[in-house]
């Protein structure tokens, strides 16, 4: 994946990630001659690919620890089912891959067990049985960004509660039929 | 505008970079390991992990070191059979000790990674529901660390229990592309032979790896009361099996293997005599001796 900048006909700089929220991780680019950002957001389904191939954005230039995905992504894994016997530091060095300057955020980036970056604050806005039913219809990778689609256009229209005709007046506003 | 070509790099990510260290580390890891052998089947329930904790256990009693990879992700035994169910796995900088077996054999498997009996491999994602598109990299991955990332030390043998299916094979060989050779198991029924011939197309034909033989578990049982083998399944002539040039060797059935699975203890360790014991230890030479002619 490479991102041109038209005007400068210059290639972007990988410049930050954040941590996944709801599943979704947002990276930043950057160009180098005029600096202008843009925002490339992967749905959950592919964060989870690169999460599954254990690939790091921007390049990983941390040590690699042994079996690291396995560790860190099986949900139904013992307590403990590793025991380091190790001594000797294995942070801090470096393995192969990119020279991003940005790698302690990169790398807290898939790290489950680091500090979750905040949740969004919640809406405050109900939702009707029939809406939340119709929510769940809509493919799970996209769902998290048609809620905040749909209520945001609820609060602009002065509604606190979320029904199935505020969805059908929120529908032109997407894509995505729900 | 400038083309995709005429960029330089993919902004700082160097993912080719990241694949190219995962493979090599993969390849470093192997580089002690005289021969990888595949065992895989076409349908499953033909006896193809039974059969490579017995191999293994042959090959360590001829004097071999040997190691197993339990590739079959989500339906691990071999450690139950090994008896190391129980064991804690250690790591350190340079890799995960794997389990060692009382004869010596060294042993990864997801099995000594779940929480518990019931608990099904599942991993880490925000939603389940389209786990469809990236469950099965997942697996690639683990499998890809537990082989390359388990400090196997030198070994002759290691021996890698596939799933059934030929679906896991192409995986495997992209993981370890100089793959020693692939056995093949399989019963004497239509409907397993019939199977089987698309793993073994799809390892000789497809993926050009060699083909080191067919083994015919539970190949027929010897009667308790006159002692001559009888057959336990419908095919008795295997003329027309397509395999038999390669057949490597008939196993009987004998119950005591299954029990011998149970409890943890190979078949080969406590029955040293037996018509069993007998045909799976040829076969175990006869795998050697296709690596040394």
């Amino acid at each position: 994946m490479k991102f041109l900048c038209i005007d400068c006909d210059t290639a972007m700089k990988f410049k930050d990630v954040t941590r996944p929220e709801q599943g979704s991780v947002t990276a930043v680019f950057e160009c180098p001659e005029c600096f202008t950002e843009i925002a490339m957001y992967l749905n959950p389904s592919e964060t989870q690919m690169l999460k599954s191939l254990d690939l790091k954005l921007g390049g990983n230039n941390e040590a690699v620890q042994p079996m690291q995905m396995v560790r860190s992504q099986l949900e139904t894994a013992k307590k403990d089912p590793f025991t380091n016997i190790s001594s000797e530091v294995t942070n801090g060095e470096t393995a192969e891959g990119g020279k991003c300057p940005f790698t302690s955020v990169i790398s807290e980036a898939f790290d489950e067990n680091s500090e979750p970056t905040p949740e969004p604050e919640q809406s405050g806005l109900k939702w009707t049985s029939e809406a939340l039913e119709r929510l769940e219809r809509i493919p799970s990778f996209v769902r998290p960004m048609a809620k905040m689609g749909i209520e945001s256009f609820a609060k602009d229209n002065g509604h606190s509660e979320i029904t199935g005709e505020i969805m059908d007046a929120a529908r032109g506003n997407f894509p995505a039929q729900f | 505008m400038k083309s995709y070509k005429e960029l330089p790099d993919d902004a700082g990510s160097n993912i080719i970079g990241q694949v190219t260290a995962q493979a090599n580390r993969l390849s470093q890891r192997l580089s002690t390991v005289k021969h990888t052998v595949a065992i895989m089947s076409g349908k499953g329930g033909v006896g193809k992990s039974a059969i490579t904790a017995n191999i293994a256990t042959a090959l360590s009693l001829m004097g071999c070191t040997v190691g197993i990879v339990d590739a079959d992700i989500n339906g691990p035994s071999i450690a139950k059979m090994m008896g190391v169910r129980n064991i804690t796995l250690e790591y350190t900088k340079s890799g995960v000790l794997p389990a060692i077996s009382h004869l010596g054999i060294k042993i990864i498997s997801m099995d000594l990674i779940l929480s518990e009996d019931d608990a099904p491999v599942m991993w880490n994602a925000q939603t389940q529901k389209d786990a469809f598109t990236w469950r099965s990299t997942m697996e690639v991955g683990a499998l890809r660390e537990f082989i390359g990332d388990t400090e196997w030390g030198d070994l002759d043998f290691l021996l890698l229990d596939l799933p059934p299916g030929s679906d896991r094979l192409p995986n495997v060989v992209e993981l370890i592309p100089n793959l020693g050779g692939v056995v093949v198991v399989t019963i004497p029924s239509e409907i397993s032979q019939l199977i089987v011939k698309k793993s073994i197309t799809m390892a000789r034909d497809i993926l050009k790896v060699p083909i080191i033989g067919v083994v015919e578990n539970m190949a027929f049982y010897m009667c308790k009361h006159c002692g001559e083998p009888e057959p336990l399944f419908s095919v008795q002539d295997t003329s027309d099996y397509k395999l038999n040039e390669n057949t490597l060797g008939k196993i009987p059935f004998d119950p005591k293997l299954s029990l011998c699975n149970d409890s943890g203890t190979p078949y080969l360790s406590e029955y040293l005599n037996t018509p069993a014991t007998e045909a799976i230890t040829e076969i175990a030479h006869k795998i050697q001796n296709f690596f040394n002619s």
